[in-house]
């Protein structure tokens, strides 16, 4: 097994990595073991990691929120995709910087839109499209 | 038929209100000016999904009444009449699915064969006078939503979900219980396809109580193990309400956010 | 939804079994925690058979269902400075990601 060290440094190795905004150049050539680690964990495992006492909160349901929910279940019941793939796509494949920087229902829709598009039930243009026609018939942005 | 909930785009107001208002207090936030990118991408997913024949109106319109029907007083229920009828009890640690059909609560909903997400494998965990248990998913937000309904917001936050498993009694401390260290607390980490609920020891001061009245003492947070039973209170303690900007409504007026 | 699939994978363990959780790589997805990997528990439930996550996740309808069993730990067994001896946790895992033990 990990030593109980390794894996407190797993742990703060990982708790520290932040979107990299800006890179000059496709370099270093290569990372230390620790460093491909913390890439490769998924977004998801978060059980343990240190973190300070915060104000717990409660939250009104926005429609979309509740819409969204709807939807992604919906689109298991009719066999589009399953719960475990849901929570792939929306938990992990988005990668750190959407999975903190996107709110819960956010995550969810987004893995949606694109597991449609994967599985090519619609194209990303008849996406794209109807992305710009909503925002028309509801107001600019 | 009503259609899926969409949204007018009248009254708005500025971005990011966050209206941290303490309390139940239930009145609209400010409206933000323009529709937000999430808000666009959920209409546009379920639309292009309707107009493609994956599911139909019908289908999202059937799905959401049930979403918005669920909470957590069936949960109480269970509890209650736990409490007071031992064969009932029984049934409800061998087999809580079929048990919850006596209260009134079908697992097969609303599709017939259940929702995609909270499959059919309920475990009810009783607590015993030194046993106490509480529930989190590391992973998500895995959560029994036939018996409790949408999780809470801090259930979900990662927060919640990276303390819970190596410092349970300090988080447990924050919710304002605490609990000797002769009584094991044990964690349940709902990773996979089980949910659970916790099934807390009736408290003091309940004798001679009918169903009805227990079941009123029985909170969300009682079954999710941040809070004890009491026989003086009826309501999770107050915390902050982070106000929706367009929130789901009943009846014109907003969903509670916490019962 | 479904959770009744075919008989897949022979079920190796049962209640009461000691049992440590399988150190594997992490690439894209699981639902077996780091913080779980290479710790010994005791098999508290066996609960149902189904698709491993790592399959289920990207909808390989044809592999092999397995057993599931709830795993209990001692918390002093997952964090070597947690203060309280009697205290535990349970999470669940599919057959595979457990390997059997005697001590």
């Amino acid at each position: 097994m990990p030593s109980r060290n390794d894996l407190q440094q797993y742990y703060e190795t990982e708790a520290q990595l932040a979107p990299t905004i800006h890179q000059h150049q496709d370099w270093p050539y290569e990372i230390s073991h620790r460093r491909f680690q913390a890439y490769m964990a998924p977004p998801h495992d978060v059980g343990g990691e240190a973190d300070a006492p915060v104000r717990y909160e409660e939250k009104e349901e926005e429609l979309w929120e509740l819409n969204t929910y709807v939807t992604c279940e919906v689109l298991g019941w009719r066999g589009i995709w399953n719960a475990e793939e849901r929570r792939r796509r929306g938990n992990n494949d988005l990668g750190l910087s959407l999975y903190y920087g996107f709110p819960y229902y956010g995550r969810w829709i987004w893995a949606a839109a694109r597991m449609l598009v994967d599985k090519n039930h619609i194209s990303l243009t008849e996406l794209l499209e109807k992305v710009a026609e909503v925002r028309a018939r509801h107001g600019k942005h | 038929m009503q259609q899926p909930h969409d949204h007018d785009h009248g009254d708005h107001g500025h971005e990011h209100d966050h209206g941290h208002d303490h309390g139940h207090d239930h009145r609209a936030a400010p409206m933000v000016e323009e529709i937000t990118d999430f808000e666009v991408l959920e209409i546009a997913v379920r639309e292009l999904a309707i107009e493609k024949g994956l599911f139909t109106a019908e289908d999202h319109r059937v799905f959401t009444e049930w979403a918005e029907q669920i909470g957590p007083a069936a949960g109480s229920r269970l509890v209650a009449k736990a409490w007071v009828d031992p064969a009932f009890k029984a049934r409800v640690l061998s087999d809580a699915v079929a048990a919850c059909a006596e209260i009134g609560v079908d697992w097969k909903e609303p599709t017939g064969s259940g929702t995609p997400s909270d499959y059919m494998n309920l475990r009810v965990l009783e607590d015993t006078p030194t046993l106490h248990h509480v529930i989190v998913c590391t992973l998500c937000s895995c959560y029994p939503r036939p018996l409790l309904g949408h999780s809470p917001y801090w259930y979900r936050s990662p927060n919640y979900r990276r303390r819970l498993v190596r410092w349970p009694r300090q988080v447990l401390t924050e919710f304002g219980l605490n609990l000797p260290s002769n009584v094991e607390i044990r964690v349940e980490d709902s990773n996979q396809k089980c949910r659970f609920m916790v099934l807390p020891l009736r408290p003091a001061g309940t004798d001679g109580w009918t169903e009805q009245r227990l079941a009123e003492i029985v909170t969300r947070d009682v079954m999710i193990g941040v809070a004890l039973p009491r026989a003086d209170r009826k309501s999770d303690d107050v915390r902050p309400v982070h106000k929706a900007r367009r929130p789901v409504e009943h009846a014109g007026q907003p969903v509670a956010a916490a019962q | 939804m479904e959770n009744t699939k075919a008989t897949g994978v022979p079920a190796r363990f049962n209640v009461g079994d000691r049992v440590r959780v399988k150190e594997l790589p992490n690439l894209f997805y699981t639902r077996t925690q780091m913080f779980v990997r290479g710790v010994s528990g005791t098999i508290a439930e066996r609960t149902y058979e189904d698709l491993i996550p790592e399959d289920d996740a990207w909808n390989r309808d044809s592999a092999q269902p397995e057993q599931f069993y709830i795993v209990r730990f001692r918390q002093k067994d997952l964090w070597e400075d947690y203060p309280f001896e009697g205290d535990t946790l349970q999470s669940e895992f599919p057959d595979r990601w457990l390997e059997p033990i005697s001590d």
